[in-house]
């Protein structure tokens, strides 16, 4: 289970918000207890994906290791990755799970006509073949 | 010896280490190190053929390994070596 804090949570929703109609990504530091994560703080993340971002988003490692670096400055953990899919429902698509790295929660934010719909998480296998459905609490 | 950044996912092959520090003039010879000391981190970082996996990328301080000289990149005792997991994504299937 992935407990998402109120303030992390406002930063995500804004970030998906002011990202519309592209695809919005960020990390999310918190602390993990065995198989329950607590998000205490989002990191919005720059889309570097070249090209319409509409679709697509890309994380530029060096952002990545940026947000590690803070969250280990905050005495937190990262423990996962964000992103919006704009005007489309919150699944893990096919370009998701190549993409993805078995380490982390990938939440997924719907976006409908600029406004939040719903959410879900994800956690990819190791081989990129498939993903479970993680609950997830906001 | 250099110092690995463990991420958090891996800590439990680390005995819950956030770092590990270890021995070798390479990058290559530093991550043969620690997967030799913590033999359950192979499975996470490198494929059956021996290669990383396509989602890790390794760091050493602030460059890109596969910018310097890959595997074959000299390490300093000060150096910082970090793993940083390959991330994109996107609504439709390719």
């Amino acid at each position: 289970m992935i407990k998402i804090e109120p303030d992390a949570w406002q930063v995500m929703l804004a970030h998906a918000r002011s990202a519309f109609p592209n695809e919005c990504c960020g990390a999310m530091l918190g602390s993990s207890d065995g198989d329950t994560k607590s998000v205490k703080v989002a990191v919005p993340l720059e889309n570097a994906f070249e090209g319409s971002q509409a679709a697509r988003y890309d994380i530029r490692p060096e952002d990545l290791l940026a947000a590690d670096r803070e969250a280990r400055r905050q005495g937190l953990d990262l423990i996962g990755i964000f992103h919006s899919h704009p005007d489309c429902d919150a699944y893990f698509s096919e370009t998701d799970l190549k993409n993805s790295c078995p380490w982390y929660s990938f939440v997924v934010l719907s976006i409908k006509k600029g406004e939040f719909d719903h959410a879900a998480s994800f956690l990819p296998d190791f081989e990129q073949s498939a993903a479970a459905k993680e609950e997830l609490v906001y | 010896m250099a110092k690995i950044l463990i991420p958090t996912p891996l800590r439990q092959y680390t005995g819950k280490s956030d770092s590990v520090m270890v021995a070798g003039a390479t990058i290559g010879e530093a991550l043969g190190a620690l997967t030799t000391q913590h033999a359950d981190l192979r499975k996470q970082l490198y494929n059956d053929e021996g290669k990383l996996r396509s989602f890790v990328n390794v760091y050493l301080n602030d460059e890109d390994i596969r910018y310097l000289a890959k595997d074959a990149t000299p390490v300093a005792d000060t150096d910082i070596i970090s793993i940083v997991p390959s991330i994109a994504g996107g609504r439709y299937g390719d």
